[in-house]
């Protein structure tokens, strides 16, 4: 990176912050400092997306669009589903109860216990989650960039930890906006740049023939094989659950749609992301694509990875390394050279010439995978336990191989930005739930509004020096956005299984709700330890576990206070 | 007596949305719908034409 792209990244994340602190001065109501102003609905709909997109999914969505093509947004097909009941069902619970938290609910529903439990689920696995939402963006760009991994950590930590605990909710979603800016100006940016650097002469249908011929444009997958990770069934039945316990339970996302202004605000923050969430991932993932073809006709590394390459080089030798870099090479010339006379003979109107010319780029494109394949074999069997996620390192590769300096700036910056946004939103959720539903509802019954305000800013700072330390100790498994999704699929389930019973079984009580959670959680990591079928059905089959057990505990256990509690509310 | 929830509900839901083209809640959930429909629809159809 140049003076330049230092100057730009520092400069719009240290105004951002600064500008966030600036703006939210003085809050020292709780119900300001922890639900925020009145927040219109554009500003909560960027607030709800900002929190959901982290760096990964800006880092790592791409290399998934690389290596696997557009099959992943089928994950998201469940978010206009959710969104729509959470409007409609969800939040005129939350609102007109006018909790801090979705826990509180649980509480006046049931009982204390199920609200800690409630509250503890969200706590374990948003505290790990924020963990992985700054290590993850951490360890991709040290690795490219050389810088070191704790310092990069402990300071994009600091910086994120003073702005959320100078000016609370209000601070987030202020500076969401603005980093929501330098993300959509960077993904631009980098997707016109890209574009334009392709070959000469490759029009749109060139380039989509192209992609599809290597199985990158298989959106929607028809399979019912449960095994198989992303489908549209899996997407539609497990993705819906999946989305509906983030954004309906998770207190992270619940507490920016409640910063509404109103329930008008609310639902129409939530709708917008009901309409753009699709269609965002889809142009995220689409880039990637657009990489693997700009790939077919540029030299390709063998690994996007550099700390790959290195390691092979350090535990083999590095004649080996070079022989497989050779036979790629290879491989990526003979593709290159069969894509160029396929591309003439398509357009000569040579269909016969065409096809033969891509099937030899296919098999050439085949042999490449397959030295890679071997590479990264040799690599894992020489370095037991060392897992190689390329995939997330292609877009940062294409980035710094590709565009000009201070569009890297930039572009590193929407990483931070993202990492800095989803983080905040993450402290100020883990701050509020710990103020609200231990502080204040078992330490300090009589605590004042300074008093919790104070509670919550240490909680804030608290919680961030936990995400920093989980970040610190990291070693992440498979691709990255991939194990975020993953630990939350572990615990959305049985949440939501919580709040369905709250809101549609009204007979069924806060003894009986309590073990039939525990129950399920446990079932789930049996199911997590035992089984290899999709996480995407986790959340299904917790959140069904949790209903059935519920109603099976309530007619055994006759709670005869059920009833009462529920007609008070 | 209402309880406070349902006060809020049926107050969001009788209000209008305040949005030019769609004046009802229904009408906004129903372009939501349509809108998803359309989305896979035009995923399928890629898939489709191009694998």
């Amino acid at each position: 990176m140049s003076t330049l792209d230092f100057v730009v990244l520092i400069g719009s994340m240290l105004g951002i912050a600064g500008y966030g602190i600036w703006r939210t001065r003085g809050r020292r109501d709780l119900n300001a400092y922890l639900k925020g102003g009145h927040t219109p609905w554009f500003a909560i709909g960027l607030s709800v997306m900002a929190t959901q997109a982290s760096a990964i999914t800006f880092l790592s969505t791409p290399g998934q669009g690389f290596a696997g093509g557009l099959g992943f947004v089928q994950i998201y097909f469940g978010v206009p589903i959710a969104l729509l009941i959470i409007a409609i069902y969800f939040l005129p619970i939350f609102r007109g109860l006018n909790v801090f938290t979705a826990y509180e609910y649980l509480g006046k529903r049931f009982d204390t216990k199920t609200r800690l439990l409630g509250t503890g689920l969200f706590l374990v696995q948003r505290g790990l989650g924020a963990g992985i939402t700054i290590y993850a963006p951490a360890i991709v760009l040290t690795t490219v960039f050389g810088w070191p991994l704790n310092l990069t950590i402990i300071s994009s930590g600091l910086l994120v930890i003073i702005y959320t605990v100078a000016g609370g909710n209000d601070a987030v979603t202020v500076t969401q906006k603005y980093q929501l800016g330098i993300i959509f100006a960077g993904m631009i940016t980098a997707a016109c740049l890209l574009l334009l650097k392709l070959p000469p002469g490759l029009t749109l249908k060139d380039t989509l023939t192209l992609a599809g011929g290597f199985h990158k444009l298989n959106a929607v997958n028809f399979s019912t094989d449960v095994h198989e990770r992303y489908t549209i069934w899996s997407g539609i039945f497990g993705g819906t659950f999946l989305m509906l316990s983030y954004f309906g339970t998770d207190q992270s996302q619940v507490q920016r749609y409640l910063s509404g202004e109103s329930l008008r605000e609310s639902r129409l923050g939530l709708m917008f992301n009901a309409v753009c969430k699709i269609p965002m991932q889809f142009c995220i993932l689409m880039l990637g694509v657009l990489i693997f073809v700009f790939y077919q006709f540029e030299p390709a590394p063998l690994f996007f990875n550099p700390a790959s390459s290195q390691l092979l080089a350090n535990r083999s030798n590095s004649q080996k390394l070079q022989v497989y870099e050779a036979g790629f090479n290879l491989s990526q010339v003979e593709m290159q050279q069969q894509l160029g006379n396929w591309l003439n003979a398509r357009h000569a109107g040579n269909r016969v010439l065409a096809d033969h010319a891509f099937r030899a780029a296919a098999l050439a494109n085949r042999q490449g995978e397959e030295i890679r394949q071997t590479a990264t074999e040799e690599l894992k069997a020489k370095n037991p336990g060392t897992t190689v996620n390329d995939a997330d390192y292609v877009f940062i590769t294409f980035i710094l191989q590709q565009l000009p300096h201070g569009v890297i700036g930039l572009l590193v910056a929407a990483f931070f930005a993202a990492t800095f946004s989803s983080k905040a939103a993450e402290l100020n959720a883990l701050s509020s739930s710990t103020t609200i539903d231990f502080y204040r509802h078992l330490v300090r019954r009589d605590a004042t509004d300074a008093a919790c305000v104070l509670a919550s800013k240490w909680f804030t700072a608290l919680w961030g020096f936990v995400a920093i330390g989980v970040a610190l100790c990291a070693h992440l498994a498979e691709n990255l956005i991939q194990a975020v999704n993953i630990l939350g699929s572990i615990f959305y389930g049985v949440m939501l299984g919580l709040f369905v019973v709250a809101f549609f079984i009204r007979w069924v009580g806060g003894t009986a709700v309590f073990w039939a959670a525990v129950a399920a959680q446990t079932l789930i990591f049996v199911l997590y330890a035992k089984l290899t079928i999709s996480y995407v059905w986790y959340p299904l089959i917790g959140c069904a576990a949790c209903v059935i057990l519920s109603c099976l505990l309530q007619m055994i256990l006759a709670d005869t206070n059920a009833p009462d509690k529920v007609r008070s509310l | 007596m209402k309880h406070p929830n349902q006060a809020e509900t049926s107050a969001g839901d009788t209000h209008g949305t305040g949005l030019p083209f769609f004046r009802t809640w229904k009408s906004v959930y129903l372009f939501v719908l349509a809108s998803f429909v359309l989305w896979v629809a035009l995923l399928i159809l890629l898939t489709k034409m191009f694998s």
